[in-house]
């Protein structure tokens, strides 16, 4: 106790610590009032975009808990000018259980559709672990709350997205 | 049937619970001394750890932590899971040390791989692994006053997490489970403008962390709980294989990032803080010095980031194997010597992965450490050797 010379000196120091935060503002967020800002990256809950869904099923595989549900069934449509008519997958079902879900993101990732998609949404408790369980239209109507994604740093190698639209308005004259 | 003893019969009791069963081997426990169980269930554990005491009055006389309420087969789901996957979970049995773990998991297979790791990544990986570090030991500076009566500091430990965790979530999307390494590198580029983000949260915290350093580090009623108590020697220490700040507070000198550097530790100069008491305080005291020292290199490495071009992951094909062979790589997580020993046969799971965790040899020296204590004391003692339950039951 004598390490604080004066007896009593380290509990006065704690306590002009608290004098002073009590004259300042406080942290606390209004949550439920005011909602927080989240960075686009968030892994909030997962969105689907269903038409771009060709029922690989690579998320469901590559799943480290299998939470991932998929239906689907084939359906031939006459191609006009198309020797023999296609054969094309429809999905019947798409659902994801969150109350299994490791928020790992490797669905989102192996997906070579681009139709899942991370959104900072994250509303969506429930008082029984059962209705954690989502189908396509409720994963589609997360959709709209999807962010665009943020621009990569200067230092880096761009973004994906970036790479692949420059790509598409092709060569720039110089 | 009728050849059948009655010895042959006996039942035994094994696994846990062991040591309750008379004549199970230390011979104390027939109704001379009390026996008295600190969890599963108690707070003070904070987790599932169970502690079987033999107490005479008030004092201790032994004490036997049993382990494996949380035993989640980690390393058995390593086994049937690809290398992205295992990062998913190799993240989860420290749950507080998520970056650090992830690490651990790719550098084994990025060896066995031969792989080179791009410069951006690595210093990219170095300054989350210490933001990491910072996070972990805030959480402990927090919670161990709070379970010895100081209920403040844990607001103020929080409000930096709070700063710290926002950069983390920026940059990865998770707050906890990070999931950013991949073998290779890392899962994608930071966003712009987050290494000038991360820096000034960086500074924030370091100009309001002497508040809670003031607030509670020479507090006359935690020293009172403290000093003295629960005193582990350097040698105790190394006989149980404790490491990290645990061991360092015994003056164990021994720090991977200086001893045996991996990512770009060698080139930074990384101080080790060690303290010779052994004791509660000493052991709250290097985790508090260790978080300068982390915001320091958190923030050295960002300026290097800054000034390196390039990618921050190598293109792998979609399914990585690892090929035939064994290697170990072991990182200093924030709780000490965290190990992976990755036995691959060319496959695309690994054959075997053993998992050797910081808690896990930290806690076993609560056996040395906590007979000849008072029932009061056990608190403080047990809230210092700075656990995951988790991590000691994989």
């Amino acid at each position: 106790m004598n390490a604080n010379g004066v007896p009593g000196g380290g509990l006065a120091k704690g306590l002009a610590i608290t004098l002073r935060t009590m004259t300042r503002r406080s942290h606390t967020q209004q949550y439920p009032d005011v909602s927080p800002e989240l960075p686009p990256r968030s892994r909030g809950v997962i969105a689907l975009l269903e038409e771009n869904c060709t029922v690989c099923m690579l998320c469901a595989r590559e799943c480290p808990d299998w939470c991932i549900y998929i239906d689907s069934h084939k359906e031939t449509a006459a191609v006009p000018g198309a020797a023999r008519p296609r054969q094309r997958n429809v999905l019947d079902r798409f659902a994801i259980d969150f109350s299994l879900c490791m928020y790992c993101g490797i669905c989102v990732e192996v997906c070579p559709f681009d139709a899942l998609y991370w959104t900072p949404e994250f509303e969506y408790a429930e008082y029984d672990i059962r209705d954690l369980l989502h189908e396509k239209d409720r994963l589609g109507e997360w959709m709209a709350t999807v962010p665009p994604p943020p621009a990569h740093d200067p230092n880096g190698e761009p973004a994906k997205e970036e790479a692949a639209a420059r790509k598409a308005a092709g060569p720039v004259a110089s | 049937m009728q050849d059948m003893t009655a010895d042959s019969l006996r039942e035994v009791t094994v696994g846990t619970g062991a040591g309750l069963a008379p004549g199970a081997g230390d011979g104390q426990q027939l109704g001379a001394d009390m026996v008295l169980n600190i969890g599963p269930q108690h707070p003070s554990t904070h987790g599932v750890l169970r502690l079987k005491l033999v107490l005479d009055g008030e004092r201790v006389v032994s004490c036997e932590p049993i382990v494996g309420y949380m035993h989640r087969g980690a390393e058995k789901l390593f086994e049937v899971r690809d290398y992205r996957q295992i990062i998913v979970l190799a993240n989860r049995h420290d749950w507080l040390s998520a970056f650090s773990n992830e690490l651990g998991v790719v550098l084994a297979v990025e060896r066995l791989m031969g792989l080179e790791v791009p410069e951006r990544a690595v210093w990219l990986r170095t300054a989350l692994a210490e933001l990491n570090r910072v996070l972990n030991h805030l959480m402990f500076l927090g919670s161990y006053p709070l379970e010895i009566g100081a209920i403040t500091p844990v607001f103020y430990a929080f409000r930096e997490r709070e700063t710290l965790q926002a950069v983390m979530e920026e940059v990865s999307g998770g707050r906890m489970h990070y999931m950013f390494n991949r073998v290779g590198g890392l899962k994608e580029e930071v966003p712009a403008g987050w290494t000038r983000r991360a820096r000034a949260a960086i500074d924030e915290v370091r100009r309001r962390l002497p508040n809670l350093d003031n607030l509670i580090r020479r507090n006359e009623i935690f020293l009172a709980r403290t000093v003295g108590v629960g005193v582990l020697s350097a040698e105790d220490a190394a006989a149980y294989g404790a490491s990290g700040p645990v061991a360092r507070a015994s003056g164990l000198d021994f720090d991977l990032r200086r001893d045996e550097p991996y990512l770009a530790y060698g080139e930074l100069d990384v101080p080790v803080v060690t303290r010779t008491a052994g004791d509660c305080h000493s052991r709250f005291e290097v985790l508090l010095d260790q978080v300068y020292v982390s915001l320091d290199l958190a923030s050295a490495c960002l300026d290097r980031v800054d000034r390196i071009q390039g990618p921050v992951n190598v293109r792998l094909p979609k399914v990585v194997k690892a090929p035939e062979g064994h290697t170990y790589a072991w990182t200093e997580n924030p709780l000490g010597v965290n190990g992976y020993y990755l036995v691959s046969r060319g496959e695309k799971t690994p054959w075997r992965m053993k998992l050797r965790t910081a808690s896990y040899a930290n806690v076993q020296a609560l056996t040395k450490l906590i007979p000849g204590c008072l029932v009061p004391d056990l608190i403080a003692i047990l809230g210092s050797m700075f656990f995951v339950v988790g991590d000691i039951d994989k």
